[in-house]
């Protein structure tokens, strides 16, 4: 993968569930803080609205979707926007391999679903790594 | 007339993950939907009106809707008339920022204090929206609402904010003089009416028409056509229910 391409990070943005704003949080934690040179987010509501960067955005590269609940907004936007999902992330199923945190709130996260956002984006870390070393490898080609 | 689904207005936030803005809809809808207003607001996640069924799509119009945009690309409002329903009224947190002399928000996890504060004034707005919406009037010097039917915000028990997602707001089309129309809300009327052991009478034709309108537009020289429909429909909706076993 070239340098200037960036796997793009989709959260969903949902709001009536504590499972959403982990989606959100994790998403933030791969962009801001762990591979932030790496990755790019992009607003759900850019795509909803068709947004010609953000359709781009999707288009062009890579993209792992975060979703919070079974309607996997997410994935279907980045797949309605022309977008190639290379990984399809559900924070349930997460979830169901990190019962010890449990994620309560959602305008503010407790502990349990700071800790499993964060079990995620470490992740989706390795997925954008293991993406972005598949490009370059096939380029390499 | 039976109990009427109550009317509630509907909360769209942008929601945009991009900008400190963003954030703040979020949270002043929250803010909303769990403290301000809790009793007379409900929720959507607004990719639901692309990613969701046609219940879904039918949110802005079984609800009147206050969409709350981080920036003036207002993607939650254009979305919302573009897929739903023209809202019937919005905010632009950029704009509330800017009248209220705030520096701008920064922080897209943990706002600053002028992050904290346009969340505040957004949310007192949007309340303030909401209430309009109800025809309901603030009186500040009893700190009561004038319409005594109504709850006031301090009598409201906070709650967690519930999403409309999934659930969809069932429809369901009826025969209007040849033409299909489909009317938001209707099999959970025809329902509440059966369950109140109204029968497809002619008496009950002015409440069904009634509480149709509540939730869909109605022309007013179409009543009539409608009234008939409306009956018909329901004639059927109970005659389907003395069969079930």
């Amino acid at each position: 993968m070239k340098d200037d391409r960036k796997v793009v990070i989709v959260p969903c943005s949902g709001i009536g569930k504590a499972y959403g704003t982990v989606s959100r949080e994790a998403a933030y934690a791969v962009t801001l803080d762990l591979r932030p040179a790496e990755s790019q987010l992009v607003a759900l509501s850019l795509l909803v609205l068709g947004d010609d960067a953000a359709r781009a955005a999707v288009s062009e590269n890579l993209a792992i979707t975060i979703d919070g609940c079974k309607l996997a907004c997410a994935t279907k936007m980045v797949k309605e926007s022309g977008g190639t999902v290379a990984q399809e992330v559900a924070v349930l199923d997460v979830y169901r391999r990190y019962k010890q945190f449990k994620p309560q709130g959602i305008a503010e996260l407790n502990e349990g679903g700071q800790q499993l956002a964060y079990a995620m984006a470490e992740e989706i870390a390795a997925t954008v790594d293991a993406l972005r070393e598949g490009e370059e490898r096939a380029a390499d080609a | 007339m039976p109990e009427l689904p109550k009317k509630k207005v509907g909360i769209v936030a942008c929601s945009g993950e991009e900008l400190a803005e963003g954030t703040v809809t979020r949270l002043a809808a929250l803010k909303v939907l769990e403290q301000l207003r809790p009793g007379d607001t409900v929720t959507i996640c607004l990719p639901l009106f692309l990613a969701g069924g046609e219940g879904d799509r039918a949110f802005a119009r079984f609800y009147p809707t206050v969409a709350i945009d981080g920036c003036d690309k207002r993607c939650a409002a254009r979305a919302t008339e573009m897929y739903s329903a023209k809202p019937a009224a919005s905010v632009v947190v950029t704009e509330i920022v800017a009248e209220a002399g705030l520096e701008k928000p920064v922080g897209l996890r943990r706002l600053n204090d002028a992050g904290q504060r346009a969340v505040d004034i957004t949310s007192a707005r949007v309340a303030g929206q909401v209430d309009s919406l109800l025809d309901r009037h603030w009186n500040r010097r009893t700190g009561a609402f004038t319409d005594e039917s109504s709850t006031p915000a301090e009598a409201q028990t906070p709650v967690g904010a519930t999403c409309s997602c999934g659930s969809g707001i069932p429809v369901q089309t009826v025969d209007v003089r040849g033409r299909g129309v489909t009317l938001v809300g209707l099999p959970l009327i025809f329902q509440q009416l059966h369950e109140a052991g109204r029968r497809p009478e002619e008496s009950v034709t002015r409440d069904l028409l009634e509480t149709v309108k509540i939730y869909n537009p109605i022309p007013s020289d179409a009543e009539a056509d409608y009234a008939r429909a409306l009956l018909r429909d329901y004639a059927a909706y109970c005659a389907g229910q003395e069969v079930r076993p």
